[in-house]
């Protein structure tokens, strides 16, 4: 089936939309930023593959995919795959960001302000647990995050 | 060395350097980030073992340029150190990009 890896990565696309919303990932929402997250590593990871099949490190199968080539001899769906797989990377991520601040924020007094995420600034004392009311359902902590 | 083997292990030196002499995200600090990169894990075992299967294969690698080495399923070995520098590096610019997008 020629379509085959392409659908694959439609399945990733597809199981890990759900992130985007009930985890609140906010990753295809933040466009800009997903863009300046996945194209350098899309041109290295380019070159490295028109690299490797150039060199016969590797092929792919005539019968699982399309047959359609970019330069280097790369097919469609490499390219598609290193912009596939870092979307599901950063749901991924980004849910696993949100699960850790709803523990932090649910039981601040017990464990004070989180130790295991990056760059929001700590807060001192306890974080109000209803204060995300008047922010319309956004967790206290992540409020200086770009939107 | 193969030289798939000896891709990898560059990649995954240079993505490593990026952040901790760059980048600076902090990322291996938190449990964010490999909490998230054994869940990623996870699921590549899962399509890349789809991808890499000996029986009908999708993507086909020369034995001269890996180890050889197939774990789990029939995913070579070299894989997952491609799949650690993608997904961290891609983390790592999306944090970057994030505190640009802060301070703007």
């Amino acid at each position: 089936m020629r379509f085959e890896y392409l659908l694959l990565m439609a399945a990733c696309l597809a199981v890990t939309l759900p992130l985007e919303f009930w985890l609140r990932a906010r990753v295809y929402r933040r466009p800009l930023r997903l863009l300046l997250a996945i194209v350098p590593a899309l041109v290295v990871f380019y070159v490295w593959d028109a690299v490797a099949i150039a060199r016969g490190h590797w092929t792919y199968s005539p019968a699982h995919t399309t047959g359609w080539l970019l330069p280097g001899a790369v097919p469609v769906e490499e390219v598609v795959f290193f912009i596939v797989i870092p979307i599901c990377g950063l749901l991924t991520y980004e849910g696993v960001g949100t699960v850790l601040h709803r523990r932090a924020v649910r039981k601040p007094a017990e464990e004070g302000p989180s130790p295991l995420l990056p760059g929001p600034p700590k807060r001192k004392g306890t974080v109000p647990f209803h204060s995300g009311a008047d922010q319309k359902g956004t967790v206290p902590f992540r409020s200086g995050e770009g939107r | 060395m193969p030289e798939y083997t000896l891709y990898t292990l560059v990649a995954v030196v240079v993505v490593v350097a990026i952040e901790l002499l760059w980048a600076r995200t902090g990322i291996f600090a938190t449990a964010q980030y490999w909490i998230a990169l054994g869940i990623v894990f996870f699921f590549q075992v899962l399509v890349d073992g789809w991808l890499t299967r000996l029986v009908d294969p999708i993507v086909l690698y020369s034995p001269q340029h890996f180890l050889g080495v197939r774990f789990p399923f029939d995913i070579p070995i070299e894989d997952f150190g491609f799949g650690f520098a993608l997904v961290t590096l891609v983390i790592v610019c999306w944090q970057v990009a994030g505190r640009r997008e802060r301070r703007a």
